[in-house]
């Protein structure tokens, strides 16, 4: 068989594996992606909407939607190949069985960014759900859209974990990355406030994949955009995911054959 | 033997940074054989298995796996390799056949096919009452067979065996060595690590001992114990070196094992003749063997030969 499909289909059965473990705690792992968005809907959103004037012409809770989708996408992607791969590769030894079989490291990674691909765009839609009878979803064409760009969003943020699992030497060292790098990514990228224009923070912001696809979901679910805004938050998403794919693969490759 | 090898090693290196854990290994194994590689920790063992399913890179020689570079061929060979490595890594929150399932897709087997495949292997492993248990059910040896059905998923043509035994029960160990020989009867190829010398001599038509990184003893286990350690050995208490020495020949050799003292000779009657003259009683009197060999060629233990 072709070589390139067959690493895709080796890759494919890494993510079979990864979903029929994951199922098993199927409650446990959904709650805080679903519960989350929810939460933050409902306090924020919905309880802080009324004391804030519009943004845009937007209410406070419409403005916080499409950022729940993108945060989402960031929190399971990042958690997923940080704590979750660290754990399979060290505690469970999990690689060390797998490759010896014809898996080897390429589809190992490859089969990590897949199946956090579809398990955040899962997650993605279900929260889009959420939205949905939150009444926040005025174009319902996004509930398809936004699971799309939340996978791909994923991949860049996937690779950050990866990159962290790759340099940390314990577990609670995840604690510093979230802390001085996932948390303000969080918090900056235009999720809770829009951006000052031509701020320092406006610039900065560029360099953090998430905040364009922050800026894709809004677009798709406020349904106001240019195509000139797509292609550049689309354009800079795609080079995040490749240099930053590229240095975790590396980097990571190096760590599971020596 | 005239056909290509199973796996063929020649001055196989590993370094890490300035650390070698293989110097310049030589090895062979011959198709239906079943090859032991003995030594102690860090001799280089569990590199060089790594080395022959390409998760350690080498740094120096050559080696082939049915003819194949594993540097290159990795995915080839490891389809025809079953290995058995040291941590079992089964997925604790699934059940035997779940974790059976998964690593036969790994393996790229139909799910018809697999699922009796499982279930015969199960059988053969006296696991079959286990087949929707969950992992975190079963015990240590229960774990272990299960590593070898999975091992054995694919039907291998080489079996690699890293430490098998290590920390199981003794009728664990027996049943599992019942199977290795069961295998070996089949005609697989098997290649197993371990640091226990009786398993060794039950199960290896020849072994490998290693010693930092390279080859110090090569032969049939019966072989090298003629070679390197051949006749008996008289374990005296620790205090009776001192009357021991006048009546040692200079053949004979005196090395200590755990606070007692230990004299090798040729013969059996070199021994009682050394208790009657000595006036000492042996806590025990014994054939040499593959342990003797071991420590000998190792160094461990030797250090105060005289």
């Amino acid at each position: 068989m072709n070589d390139k499909l067959q690493t895709f289909r080796l890759a494919w059965h890494v993510v079979v594996r990864n979903w029929l473990v994951y199922r098993k705690d199927f409650l446990a792992n959904i709650s805080p992606t679903l519960a989350d968005p929810a939460l933050i809907m409902l306090s924020l959103g919905l309880g802080l909407s009324p004391f804030i004037g519009e943004i845009d012409g937007l209410s406070y809770a419409e403005f916080l939607a499409p950022g729940m989708i993108a945060t989402t996408a960031l929190f399971t992607a990042f958690f997923e190949s940080s704590y979750g791969f660290f754990v399979r590769m060290t505690f469970e030894s999990v690689f060390k069985a797998m490759l010896t079989t014809p898996i080897g490291v390429r589809e190992v990674l490859l089969g990590e960014f897949m199946w956090v691909f579809v398990r955040t765009a899962l997650m993605a839609f279900g929260v889009s759900l959420v939205l949905l009878a939150l009444g926040l979803m005025p174009n319902p064409w996004a509930i398809l859209i936004c699971p799309i760009i939340g996978g791909f969003l994923s991949l860049p943020c996937s690779a950050i974990g990866l990159l962290a699992a790759s340099w940390v030497r314990n577990i609670n060292q995840f604690q510093t990355v979230y802390s001085f790098l996932i948390a303000p990514i969080y918090y900056l990228s235009g999720v809770f406030f829009p951006l000052p224009e031509k701020s320092v923070l406006s610039v900065i912001i560029q360099f953090s994949p998430f905040y364009h696809g922050v800026r894709l979901i809004q677009f798709t679910v406020w349904g106001k955009s240019t195509i000139a805004e797509i292609l550049w938050h689309a354009t800079a998403l795609a080079g995040f995911t490749l240099i930053l794919g590229f240095l975790a693969f590396h980097r990571m490759g190096r760590k599971l054959t020596t | 033997m005239t056909s290509t090898p199973v796996i063929l090693a020649r001055g196989v290196a590993k370094r890490f940074g300035t650390f070698d854990a293989l110097t310049s290994l030589d090895l062979e194994v011959h198709s239906g054989q079943c090859v032991g590689l003995l030594g102690p920790n860090g001799a280089g063992k569990s590199t060089f298995i790594g080395c022959l399913y390409g998760v350690v890179l080498r740094t120096g020689g050559t080696l082939n796996i049915f003819g194949l570079d594993p540097a290159k061929n990795a995915r080839e060979i490891k389809g025809r390799i079953g290995v058995v490595p040291q941590e079992n890594a089964l997925d604790e929150g699934l059940t035997v056949l779940e974790n059976m399932r998964i690593y036969a897709r790994f393996g790229g087997i139909p799910k018809a096919r697999a699922d009796a495949r499982i279930d015969r292997l199960l059988d053969h492993m006296s696991l079959e009452a286990k087949r929707d248990a969950t992992i975190k059910t079963l015990s240590g040896g229960m774990k272990r067979r299960l590593t070898f059905v999975r091992a054995l998923l694919a039907d291998p043509e080489l079996l690699i065996l890293d430490e098998p035994t290590t920390g199981l029960d003794p009728s664990v160990r027996h049943l599992l060595w019942e199977k290795v020989t069961e295998l070996r009867n089949e005609g697989k190829t098997i290649l197993v690590t371990t640091h226990y010398m009786h398993e060794a001599e039950v199960l290896c038509d020849r072994i490998f001992i290693l010693d930092q990184g390279r080859v110090v003893g090569v032969g049939a286990p019966r072989e090298l114990i003629e070679r390197e350690a051949p006749g008996f050995v008289g374990i005296f208490p620790r205090d009776s070196e001192a009357l021991l020495q006048p009546h040692l020949q200079p053949t004979w050799e005196l090395f200590h094992q755990a606070h007692q003292c230990c004299i090798r000779a040729p013969r059996f009657d070199d021994l009682l003749d050394l208790q009657r003259l000595s006036g000492l009683t042996a806590l025990q009197l014994r054939p040499t063997n593959l342990e003797d060999v071991y420590l000998k060629l190792t160094g461990s233990e030797l250090k105060d030969h005289e």
